[in-house]
């Protein structure tokens, strides 16, 4: 029996949604390109993260750090008169929702640069989008080497490499007078495995032991026979190549299953500095909040007023305050076009970094040479430059 | 060795814990609730909340975040799953899926999405056996779980309403029909058992030192997995399965690694299910039609959907939206299609077969990486390999499905899960790096990679995959496949060996996720495993369920509604995820068959 009346209403919840959805992105076509050239008019960014999810955590470190960072550049007088906005969508840091919102950030007229993703696996995915539209995707947090060079001319990218910052830690335990250690890295295909691969290269090459590498699953709680066995060759200290949560598990079962070793790992996380097993920690750390760097501290101070809710300043912060400037003074020196942008990536010449001092991308790289990477400590809940 | 076990008693008993309440409510209610996971997490984050932020003692805080677990989960019931588990068990399976969200990400809002500390409310590592260390923590969740396991079992044994409860899980119509107040049963067993989330969720972050609102996802599988193993409705079995999965746990990740943990949980269930079909303690059940769709296939019918409407979707879908979607449109719609084509697969075996699988993440992985496979390695161009990678999936997850086809009953939707769990960690252990560079299609040299070319290569493989699902559904072969959904034991007396049929379902399905996964790998060009989630499954499962579980081309409304809706809630970006589980919700309770089913 065929009763049209009835299948109306779900015929309408079908198209409606597609109608929506064309309906929305066609009001987004509504800004012209002429707009941009406009005397005074705003400078837009896109910013791919997560909102919601699991990555949310980040994606609100970044947007206190992002938007403190425009308001500083808008009272400093924009880009040559022109005022700087961000547009942030969220992706959750899911390929299936960062290429959507690639396209979404292509298809703006208004937007010359994209920022993110957070993870690789939800950045690379989308490159191929931002590649075709000729749109800049600043990975200012990829560390996965990949992210550049198996990218265009259109990925760059201010983060540490894990290759750089895994070389420098096997170098440094090394020093330390460290024969052995037992290893823990994540294992995942777009962070922590060649994070460790990198770490095992440099360890073999001066010598450093390793008795034994666990890979453990992010999703894993309970660590404790794994450790067991990592620690099982008596080693000299311990690596951890992971994120702060997992960290703060890691050392806290470490010390149960009775391993005193120093534990080489964490991250400036509030879920890391607060665990009282964690106090003695080591890491390598290219931002350091109690620096004697007076721009650190203006970044510090000027931070914690506008969010005092806020625990810690960490890399994640820094990270994101320092993209937003290199993109601003691309602008400045190419132009504030798509073209432009990308023009001004090539052509940056030391630009101020609370990271690095000072900001020069390798053109071929697409990269930035290594940062400098302070020994840090975890002493008190507050990381301290060691100077052991 | 000793320190292993007793490392394996310790995570043991917090799966105990959380078994023992998703047994109870299974027992009585017959629904997957995921709404249970949530509990766990919310659990943790309320008493970190009294705790940390309100400076409440922590035997004050403890009771409280039962109480609020407890209420919390009267008015989930009441609301969302009673009125639909007594009919439709898949319509309240989706729910609660909707609630899980709803409850993570309100969780997320009230109390931040970041890791926090747990305070070390009792002693973890104060005594020590050998090296290893635990702590008075321990010996408390150990004895808690020894006195809710003896309270229970005596409320059962004597308590009026304890019985009813049993009653209930044997029989819920005779158990209405004798007069025992079956609603009321029901809203008790859930009360108990989301305070015995709650409960397991302290103690999980006592024991793991950091929690943040979405962590009890996985600790809660696992106590799913391990309420499985033990039988389904058995609380004692809940108790041991606990503790044995614990321990073989610590075992096997001691001999192979935490990187080979999922795959070790996963073979113990699926060891366990052939060995003994109902869980250890289960009852095989007597009845072998799915519980989940095969009562219900006859209760709906689909609208039937006159000729200028197919007509018209096609010429939406076909013209209308490649001429006048921009390319936002088109990249979202490339997606919506991608995940309709596996989808519509998908119907074969969960609508016809009667089989909800609820690990399709494994063979679109296998699809997807065969694919990169086939084409950076071997270098077929991409119209060979996508066909031939759904092959590749469609062999490789019959091949490793063969033994669970005798699985019978919810135990078959776990299998399944576990095995697309299993699939991709040993891919993942195959190929620990990502896959670059994969190869965009390609006619004569010209790229075909804008967003126009992909949606309209998805168009064509999406009709090709309707009209084969449709022709499938309406051939000897087809009809069949249906008989044994819709009743098993017809079926095997006809003579249909059931078995193979349902071998050759999922076969299909295979096929098309993996099409869809092949889609996926050249759209991205890049891969890692990371991306072939549980949530992946879920959301194949969800679209399917949605569109009407048997309906191929109800498969597309499902993904239109789904990955489109999550694109058009992007004005409210922090509310978005509530508001989406809000919205399948109410479809959900309005249209429980499926949005393209009438309702019984």
């Amino acid at each position: 029996m065929i009763r049209p009346a009835r299948i109306a209403p779900i015929a309408a919840l079908a198209i409606t949604v597609t109608a929506a959805l064309a309906g929305c992105s066609l009001a987004g076509d509504g800004g012209t390109p002429s707009d941009a050239a406009s005397d005074g008019s705003t400078v837009y960014f896109g910013v791919s993260s997560a909102t919601t999810g699991d990555y949310a955590e980040y994606g609100k470190q970044f947007k206190e750090a992002f938007d403190l960072a425009v308001e500083e550049v808008n009272a400093d007088g924009g880009i040559d008169g022109h005022p700087v906005a961000l547009k942030y969508e969220d992706s959750q840091s899911d390929p299936k929702q960062s290429v959507t919102v690639a396209q979404k950030f292509v298809d703006d007229p208004q937007v010359i640069l994209a920022f993110g993703d957070y993870s690789s696996s939800a950045s690379i995915p989308a490159s191929p989008i931002y590649t075709a539209g000729k749109l800049v995707q600043y990975g200012y947090n990829n560390s996965n080497p990949d992210f550049t060079a198996k990218g265009s001319e259109y990925q760059w990218s201010t983060a540490i490499t894990t290759d750089a910052n895994y070389t420098w830690t096997a170098d440094y335990i090394k020093d330390q007078g460290v024969d052995s250690v037992g290893v823990a890295y994540l294992n995942t295909s777009d962070w922590g495995i060649p994070a460790y691969n990198a770490f095992k290269a440099e360890a073999d090459k001066i010598g450093l032991t390793i008795t034994d590498a666990e890979g453990v699953d992010a999703t894993s709680d309970d660590y404790r026979p794994s450790l067991t066995k990592a620690v099982a060759g008596d080693p000299d200290a311990f690596v951890e190549i992971g994120y702060g949560p997992d960290a703060s598990k890691i050392v806290t079962q470490l010390r149960a299953i009775g391993y005193d070793g120093t534990f080489y790992g964490g991250q400036d996380e509030e879920s890391f500095n607060t665990n009282p097993d964690a106090e003695g920690s080591i890491i390598g750390s290219e931002f350091v909040a109690d620096s004697t760097d007076p721009a650190v501290q203006a970044f510090v101070s000027a931070f914690t007023k506008k969010y005092p809710d806020e625990t810690g300043v960490t890399l994640f912060e820094a990270g994101a305050y320092d993209a937003l400037h290199v993109a601003v003074e691309a602008a400045k020196v190419g132009g504030i076009t798509r073209a432009g942008i990308l023009e001004g990536f090539q052509k940056l010449k030391d630009v101020p970094s609370l990271v690095y001092g000072t900001i020069t991308f390798d053109p071929t790289t697409r990269r930035v040479a290594s940062p400098k990477l302070t020994p840090t400590i975890l002493t008190d809940g507050k990381w301290a430059e060691y100077q052991g | 060795m000793l320190d292993t076990l007793i490392a394996g008693l310790l995570r043991g008993n917090v799966y105990a814990l959380g078994a023992v309440g998703i047994s109870l409510v299974f027992g009585v209610m017959n629904v997957v609730n995921f709404a249970q996971f949530s509990f766990f997490g919310l659990g943790a984050m309320l008493a970190w909340f009294f705790i940390v932020r309100l400076g409440m003692s922590f035997w004050l805080a403890l009771p409280l975040v039962l109480v609020v677990c407890a209420a919390l989960g009267l008015v989930i019931n009441l609301a969302v799953v009673r009125p639909l588990a007594r009919f439709l068990p898949l319509a309240a399976m989706l729910s609660t899926y909707a609630v899980s969200q709803i409850l993570d990400n309100a969780s997320q809002l009230a109390f931040g999405a970041q890791f926090r500390v747990f305070p070390a409310v009792l002693p973890t590592t104060n005594l020590r056996i050998g090296a290893m260390r635990f702590g008075t923590s321990d010996l408390v969740m150990l004895g808690i779980t020894a006195a809710v396991m003896i309270g229970m079992t005596l409320f059962l044994k004597y308590g009026k309403l304890g019985r009813g409860i049993r009653a209930t899980a044997q029989d819920a119509e005779a158990a209405l029909q004798v007069g025992i107040p079956v609603a009321r049963v029901q809203h008790v067993s859930f009360v108990v058992a989301s305070a015995l989330g709650g409960l397991a969720g302290v103690f999980f972050s006592i024991y793991i030192g950091v929690v943040n609102p979405t962590s009890g996802l996985n600790i809660g599988m696992t106590a799913f997995v391990a309420a499985t193993l033990g039988g389904l409705g058995s609380l004692v079995g809940a108790v041991i399965g606990g503790f044995l999965l614990g321990t073989l746990e610590a075992f096997g990740i001691y001999l192979f690694g935490d990187t080979a943990r999922q795959i070790i949980v996963f073979v113990v269930l699926l060891l366990v299910l052939i060995i003994r079909p109902g869980g250890l303690l289960g009852r095989v059940p007597l009845l072998s039609t799915e519980p989940l769709t095969g009562t219900f296939l006859g209760k709906g019918r689909p609208f039937r959907i006159p000729r200028w409407g197919w007509i018209a979707g096609a010429v939406v879908i076909a013209v209308l939206v490649p001429i006048f979607g921009n390319r936002y449109v088109l990249t979202t719609g490339t997606q919506v299609l991608v995940y309709a084509i596996i989808a519509a697969g998908f119907t074969v075996t969960a609508g016809q077969a009667g089989v909800v699988a609820l690990g399709q993440a494994g063979p679109i992985a296998i699809g997807a990486y065969a694919s990169a496979v086939l084409t950076l390695v071997v270098h077929l161009p991409f119209w060979v390999a996508l066909p031939l990678s759904g092959l590749v999936a469609a062999i490789v997850a019959s091949v490793l499905a063969s033994p669970i086809w005798g699985v019978r009953g919810h135990y078959i939707s776990i299998a399944t899960l576990g095995l697309g769990v299993a699939i991709v960690a040993v891919i993942q252990l195959v190929y620990p790096n990502g896959v670059y560079g994969i190869p965009v299609p390609s006619i004569g040299g010209i790229a075909l990679n804008t967003p126009l070319a992909y949606y309209l290569i998805d168009v064509v493989v999406l009709i090709l995959t309707l009209v084969v699902t449709g022709r499938i559904r309406r051939s000897h072969l087809g009809r069949v496949i249906s008989a044994v959904g819709s009743d098993e034991v017809a079926a095997l007396a006809a003579g249909v060996r059931v078995r193979d049929y349902k071998a050759l379902a999922f076969a299909i399905s295979a096929f098309f996720a993996g099409v869809g996964g092949s889609l996926l790998a050249h759209q991205y060009t890049y891969i890692d495993t990371s991306i072939f989630t549980m949530l992946m499954s879920l959301l194949v499962v969800t679209i399917v369920i949605l569109g009407g579980v048997s309906l191929p081309y109800g498969a597309v409304v499902g993904s239109i509604v789904l990955i489109g809706a999550m694109e058009l809630l992007r004005f409210t970006p922090e509310l978005r995820i509530i508001v989406y589980g809000l919205v399948l919700i109410l479809v959900v309770r309005f249209r429980p068959g499926g949005v393209l089913v009438r309702n019984a």
